[in-house]
């Protein structure tokens, strides 16, 4: 794994951060949050060039081969610009998933495309009740002549549709199994879900004896699950603090400069104590997202605590930030060509994705060893 | 007002029941509808509402010569309550309508003549122009001009949050006469016709994807000085009039769930939803769900308290508080109803009505913490007004309001 210096992250903080404020701009994030496959692909080929994509991959399989802590900073930005992107499901979740199963054939034959963005993976855990434990999947794997075969469904698959690869965990008669669908293969039905947060593509797929590749996974296949969840969460938990800071910085801009009574808005105690407010929940959010990060870089004993508490903490100081910066424009965000619910919206999504927060809340004080 | 004709209780209740039994025909209450109608009254309403203003039952405590009877207030409600029983419209506009009422305190003799029975027959439909991009919670910075010329006024300005506007005839205007006094004093209030090419209308969509309000643009809209209501640059004071009528009939915004999806009637929403959602036994969660009743429950007995006391004749500090508590009751709900979703209030459309619900309520909340006054300035409110603390420092009440600051 590359481990960048200060300045390091802070030139690739920027150049993301340059892209984006062009290519996910507002107008482009409504542009294409209203397109069926919700991702720019022409920005997803821009963010794969500048070595973005291919991020956490390593760099024997064309990517750049970042940390947690990279990767954490990266998705600050790409919250704070509401990027709507697989990159989550695919450079993150997808790739993450890999590395955790280990099998060296299947990651040479894709993490490369993954790196580059020709191939778009995602991962399909959860089931309808979209719980993200082990009771919470329901799709099974049987073995007839040597090959297996999938059914069941499989909710909440982020960025389903747009995905070419499915990397599968099914309930097999010797416990869970990871497994490989290419998107297209016969037996396999996608149903776009229709999202509140219009950013967001979620899927269902059913699997209707569909043929599957098993993974040879070098560790059980649960095990590297719940890894490759602690390391999106990580980068669910940087996005919804950069997303929080980008909304509450623009909320304080806009109480400096708008003006009722003859003064600044921002100059009442009652909107500068909600600002105020709000700066300690988006700081917190960053600290708790950057060590979550750190901890993983680590590998250290207290990950799934720091985790956990990046988990919720983030996802509470978005849709507060979010929630209360609607509050503070007044009017002015009750419409829809005001961004403010875009955030709002991103918010509620991303903290019900991986997991509410009270489910969080629980992880952490069991990690606290309650 | 005192009436020419003094009738007793028991008289004016026959009379009024002896009239709607020979003009009243229950089977059309459907075709007719009700009054919550507030725009597009139905031509079967129009003809009804006629009727009812041609004998004088619309407005009874107004004087004879303005469709009214001189009745008290008191021998009015048995006119309404009569009305009612028969789920007959149109009686009690001198309490409903705040169009109306606002005219007839403030109007001209001319406009008075041309429109009470118009707008209370429903003929004409009206919409408010008050609230302006720069001027929410400080309505008095409102910066649309009415100059005189000649017998009218021109206008130009922009307003927005207009509910009815493409369909109305007449808009409730506030405007700025005078631009070299303090705020409040330079503003007029005009009856402004809206089907002139000076006005433009243009919808504005919601958060939640609904279009109920529009922006409207004024460009050298004329209006007759017959339209002017309480005299030149007395506007704040008519619109306290005004206000103070919307008050009496509006209650609170606050509107349900959206889908129609069914919610079990005996039991309390959330708990209902908590069942479905098996979720019920959940420890944490039903603290939540318990302190998300119980704030309805203590505004409703609030309300309780403050309509008694005013039966009494005193009054309650509570009585200011209505607004804000429901905010707050609304905003919670929503909370809730999303825990109680989990992973399932990441849907919207009308496959997923719970989280259709739950997302609605949570976008439509901020019509009652900011619509009408945000709950900012509910607590300013409260504060000084209720609880008699000291004043903010105004810093634009006393110079001329060109010199005010603005955005
Ligand atoms: C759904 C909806 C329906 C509406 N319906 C109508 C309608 O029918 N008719 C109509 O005329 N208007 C209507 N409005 C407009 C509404 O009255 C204003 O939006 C509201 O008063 C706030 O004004 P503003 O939007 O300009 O926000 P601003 O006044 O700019 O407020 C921005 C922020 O500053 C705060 N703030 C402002 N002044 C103070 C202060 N003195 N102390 C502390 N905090 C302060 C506010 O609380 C808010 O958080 C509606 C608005 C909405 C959203």
């Amino acid at each position: 794994m590359n481990s960048f210096s200060a300045e390091e992250r802070l030139a690739l903080r920027e150049s993301v951060h340059r892209l984006l404020s062009k290519g996910s701009d507002e107008r482009a994030v409504r542009a294409t949050m209203d397109t069926p496959g919700g991702y720019d692909s022409k920005l997803w080929q821009e963010l794969a060039g500048m070595g973005v994509v291919g991020l956490i991959v390593d760099e024997a399989h064309g990517g750049a081969g970042v940390g947690p802590m990279e990767l954490e900073l990266v998705m600050e930005e790409v919250g704070a610009a509401l990027l709507c992107s697989p990159f989550l499901a695919s450079s993150v979740l997808a790739a993450a998933l890999l590395y955790g199963l280990a099998d060296e054939e299947l990651n040479d034959r894709l993490l490369p495309g993954i790196a580059e963005g020709s191939c778009i993976a995602t991962a399909a855990v959860t089931g309808r009740n979209g719980c993200w434990t082990p009771d919470g999947v329901t799709v099974s794997g049987q073995e007839v002549d040597g090959e297996w075969r999938l059914d069941g469904c499989a909710s909440f698959v982020v960025h389903g549709q747009s995905a070419d690869v499915l990397l599968v965990l099914a309930n097999t008669s010797q416990g869970f199994k990871c497994f490989v669908v290419e998107s297209g293969a016969a037996g396999v039905g996608m149903t776009a879900l229709p999202t509140f947060d219009h950013t967001l593509r979620l899927t269902e797929i059913t699997f209707e004896g569909v043929k599957a590749e098993h993974v040879a996974a070098q560790i059980p296949a649960w095990d590297a699950v719940a890894r490759a969840m602690d390391l999106t969460l990580v980068a669910l938990a940087g996005e919804q603090a950069g997303a929080a800071q980008r909304c509450l910085s623009s909320t304080v801009e806009y109480a400096k400069t708008r003006i009722q009574f003859g003064r600044a808005i921002g100059s009442f105690q009652a909107v500068k104590h909600m600002a105020a407010d709000l700066l300690l929940e988006t700081e917190s959010s960053i600290s708790a997202a950057r060590n979550a990060a750190a901890s993983l870089a680590e590998d250290a004993d207290g990950a799934a605590e720091a985790v956990s508490l990046a988990a919720f903490a983030c996802a509470d100081a978005f849709v507060a930030t979010a929630a209360t910066s609607i509050q503070m424009h007044g009017g002015i965000a009750f419409t829809w060509e005001h961004p403010a619910h875009l955030y709002l919206r991103r918010a509620r999504a991303d903290a019900q994705l991986f997991g509410s927060s009270s489910f969080h809340r629980e992880r952490f004080i069991q990690a606290l060893g309650a | 007002m005192s009436s020419e004709n003094p009738v007793s209780d028991d008289v004016l209740r026959e009379e009024v029941r002896g009239w709607l039994a020979d003009n009243w025909i229950p089977e059309q209450a459907a075709a007719v509808g009700g009054t919550e109608r507030i725009w597009g009254a139905s031509d079967e309403l129009k003809a009804w509402l006629g009727k009812v203003v041609e004998a004088r039952w619309a407005v009874p405590s107004w004087p004879v010569e303005w469709f009214g009877r001189g009745l008290s207030a008191s021998q009015a409600k048995i006119i309404i309550r009569e009305f009612a029983s028969v789920r007959a419209p149109g009686a009690g506009q001198d309490r409903s309508s705040m169009w109306a009422n606002t005219l007839l305190a403030r109007g001209t003799e001319p406009l008075k003549a041309k429109l009470l029975g118009p707008i209370l027959k429903s003929e004409v439909d009206m919409c408010l122009l008050y609230s302006e991009p720069g001027a929410g919670s400080d309505l008095a910075g409102i910066r649309t001009r009415a100059d005189l010329q000649g017998d009218h006024f021109v206008v130009n300005g922009q307003k927005v949050w207009t509910s009815g506007a493409a369909i109305a005839d007449y808009g409730m205007l506030i405007a700025r006469t005078d631009w070299d006094v303090p705020k409040h004093a330079g503003i007029s209030f005009f009856f402004c016709p809206m089907k002139q090419p000076g006005i433009e209308v243009r919808p504005l969509r919601q958060i939640t994807d609904e279009s109920h309000f529009n922006e409207v643009f004024i460009t050298d809209a004329i209006v007759p000085a017959d339209n002017l209501l309480g005299g030149v640059n007395t506007g704040w004071k008519v619109l306290q009039t005004a206000l103070a009528y919307e008050r009496s009939i509006l209650g609170d915004f606050a509107r349900g769930a959206r889908s129609g999806a069914k919610e079990s009637r005996k039991e309390e929403v959330l708990i209902a939803l908590a069942r479905e959602a098996g979720v019920l036994e959940d420890p944490a969660l039903r603290q939540e769900i318990a302190q998300a009743i119980a704030y309805k429950k203590l505004n409703s007995l609030n309300n309780a308290r403050v309509k008694a006391d005013l039966e009494q004749g005193t009054t309650s500090p509570a009585m200011s508080l209505g607004k804000l508590a429901m905010s707050r009751i609304l905003h919670e709900e929503a909370r809730v109803r999303t825990a109680i979703l989990g992973a399932q209030s990441l849907f919207e459309g009308s496959d997923y009505p719970r989280a259709e619900d739950a997302n609605f309520l949570t976008l439509n909340a901020y019509f009652t913490s900011i619509g009408g006054g945000t709950d900012q300035i509910q607590r300013n409110i409260i504060g000084e007004r209720v609880l008699g603390l000291p004043k903010e420092p105004e810093v634009d009440t006393s110079i001329p309001f060109r010199d005010v600051r603005t955005s």
